[in-house]
């Protein structure tokens, strides 16, 4: 029986594909609890209240406006971002009939789907040993995956975009000429550039700086115009129906577009940066970690002479798909670099689409270094083979190794790991903390707020155990404080609109028996009045009844 | 209807790449997982419906197909459930995505 060559190989990527979703999953396969950091909790928090109310929303609801309320400069108090993202997670939530793993999971598609687009990009105008080198590169990316634990859900999607839309443009361009052309490419061009901002609006500039760049590029060697009127109105239309898809969020954008630039007028201009890649990890210290600067360990030192070779060997070339993977470089180093017209503003983020570009151009300097030594074609054939198979052995003994330390099983783990508490104990909800906020999200009438104590808030504890009220409210979908940091307390206390929620599970941990003391104490004094409606795994949940 | 061989190619192979999808999906992430990967598949299928009757490749098609189903289709949803409940926008989304599926067919034969 003969196999189609193309099924083949697309099997092949369907199996590293999936390989890719079981690494990028490990830390909900078993756990199935929310993680993250407080980006993760707001993204999670909006699809959340879609599925489970089963309703959209047009203004935000108060554990969310809590925080996010001011965020939308244009239309306070509604979504910050576009709800085109939110809702696929929702609707993931819907279908898959439970709250945390088919957000997790269709998240963890949309973050790795940018393996799919290189693949398929990649494959189209480079073959398949290229496109698939270039995915296992990507599988294995911290800075690909460490957002995608961290948060920056939206964005990680935004970027597999980029290709697509640079793709669409690239196949206008090259099919472009008076007497024929095909104008659903660039139709696509802008639809997808529609979508792209819908997603995130940071992805959407850089596909704007590589739409420009890849047209002068292509223009140049091609020495013609790709213009049509009639196309581009068509595509302006496109573009502007689905930007007024959301108009509070995207008009947003101008909003904080205006914001920024008030705040770039105190940039100054240094010539250095523009013969530096990277950014000074001093710069985001707390932010986000060192190594997250460092070519060596996001990208494995090994894929630095593949790269170089791969760069020296399109601009050799110089066909129009080199240009393409050059003008996609190109448009990386241009919006790694505005921070030199005053827009800084989350450029450490931009770094985060280095290996979307770079995997590529490693993986053409691997292949196509075989065939650029002079030997018999046989030769050739075995030393591009042998290449490929260091290729993929390094992937995996160095990236997938080095990846692995990162991205596990125990990664935001708030169990004990080999015998010991790790600081994912204060930041993740522990089972009995998640089953105690499910049961006020499914008892505690809507409006009513909750109470917390027990969760340590000492100055010491205070920046990690924020991290499990903002969870705490997440999943019970209830406005959550600290009561200890709360100024009103009198305003709660005899309140029967706020639940106090006491946590005993943290206190043993953290070795804390003064607040110990102190909440069994309340307990008898302040919450003599109250009824202890949820008592379970030292978790309880006290409620003030009224008299009807 | 008589389906050629190369189309009966395709829906062995697409049916072989599902199957393992599915059992992938069930072996990690049980029956939730099985029913995420069953909703992801379905939402596209109205956009590759639309961009077959144009002249684009299968690889395109899938690709661009499948980006379209998890935004547009996620957006419409939410909008009309701003007047209704969340699943029967989805629902409704899904006919109304057919329905333009449909008329592009349609003008596709009528080409």
């Amino acid at each position: 029986m003969k196999i189609n060559r193309n099924y083949l190989q697309t099997f092949i990527f369907v199996l590293v594909y999936l390989f890719a979703i079981y690494f990028w999953s490990q830390p909900y396969q078993e756990r199935g609890i929310p993680y993250g950091e407080y980006d993760a909790m707001s993204h999670f928090e909006v699809a959340d209240y879609i599925a489970y109310n089963d309703k959209s929303f047009s203004n935000l609801p108060p554990y969310i406006d809590l925080r996010y309320g001011a965020d939308n400069d244009f239309k306070p108090h509604t979504l910050w971002y576009p709800p085109t993202f939110h809702s696929a997670l929702a609707v993931s939530e819907a279908i898959g009939g439970e709250r945390i793993v088919p957000v997790y999971l269709m998240n963890t598609i949309l973050a790795t789907f940018i393996i799919i687009t290189v693949y398929f990009v990649i494959n189209s105008l480079f073959g398949f040993l290229p496109a698939i080198l270039s995915s296992l590169l990507i599988i294995f990316s911290p800075r690909d995956f460490m957002p995608f634990l961290w948060g920056q859900w939206p964005e990680r999607f935004g970027y597999a975009f980029i290709p697509i839309i640079l793709y669409c443009l690239y196949q206008y361009f090259i099919s472009y000429s008076k007497e024929n052309s095909r104008p659903g490419y660039l139709y696509l061009t802008a639809l997808f550039l529609g979508i792209n901002i819908l997603i995130h609006p940071l992805v959407f500039f850089h596909s704007l700086a590589g739409i420009a760049v890849l047209y002068i590029f292509l223009a140049i060697k091609q020495k013609k115009l790709a213009l049509s009127w009639k196309h581009i109105s068509v595509s302006a239309i496109i573009f502007i129906v689905i930007f007024m898809l959301f108009p509070y969020q995207t008009f947003n954008i101008f909003s904080q577009f205006g914001r920024n630039t008030a705040d770039a007028k105190q940039a100054s201009f240094d010539l250095s940066r523009l013969f530096q890649w990277s950014l000074n990890p001093a710069d985001y210290a707390g932010s986000v970690p060192a190594s997250y600067f460092s070519f060596s360990n996001m990208h494995g030192l090994w894929t630095l002479p593949f790269l170089l070779i791969g760069i020296f060997i399109l601009l050799w070339r110089r066909e129009e798909k080199d240009l393409f993977l050059l003008a996609w470089l190109v448009a990386l180093y241009l919006v790694l670099h505005r921070d030199l017209i005053g827009k800084a503003t989350f450029l450490h983020r931009s770094l985060s689409a280095s290996a979307h570009i770079f995997a590529p151009l490693t993986a053409v300097g691997a292949v196509y270094l075989a065939s650029a030594v002079k030997l018999p074609p046989k030769f050739n054939t075995y030393l591009k083979y042998a290449l490929v198979a260091v290729f993929v052995y390094l992937a995996f003994t160095v990236n997938m190794k080095d990846a692995s330390a990162i991205l596990n099983k125990n990664t935001y783990n708030p169990n004990p790991v080999n015998g010991r508490l790790t600081s994912d104990f204060l930041k993740t909800l522990t089972q009995p903390q998640f089953e105690a906020a499910e049961w006020i999200l499914e008892n505690a009438p809507p409006d009513y707020n909750l109470s917390v104590l027990g969760i340590p808030y000492k100055s010491n504890f205070l920046q990690a155990t924020a991290y499990k009220i903002r969870w705490f409210a997440a999943v019970s979908q209830h406005v959550s404080r600290f009561y200890y940091l709360y100024e009103n307390k009198t305003q709660i206390i005899n309140n029967p609109k706020w639940y106090f929620v006491l946590d005993y599970t943290m206190l043993g941990a953290v070795q804390d028996k003064e607040a110990f003391d102190s909440m069994q104490a309340f307990e008898k004094e302040v919450l003599a009045n109250y009824t202890l409606a949820y008592n379970k795994n030292d978790m309880r949940v006290y409620k003030l009844e009224t008299k009807q | 209807m008589k389906l050629s061989s190369e189309v009966k190619e395709l829906i062995t192979f697409v049916s072989v790449i599902l199957l393992v999808i599915l059992v992938f999906s069930y072996y990690f992430f049980g029956i939730t997982g099985m029913k995420v990967v069953l909703g992801i598949a379905i939402m596209p299928l109205p956009f590759y419906i639309i961009l077959s009757a144009f002249n684009f490749k299968e690889g395109e098609k899938t690709v661009f197909s499948i980006l379209m189903g998890v935004t547009l289709f996620p957006s419409l949803a939410y909008l009309i459930g701003l007047v209704i409940s969340f699943k029967l926008a989805i629902a409704a989304a899904f006919i109304v995505f057919m329905a333009a599926a449909a008329v592009a067919w349609k003008f596709r034969k009528q080409k």
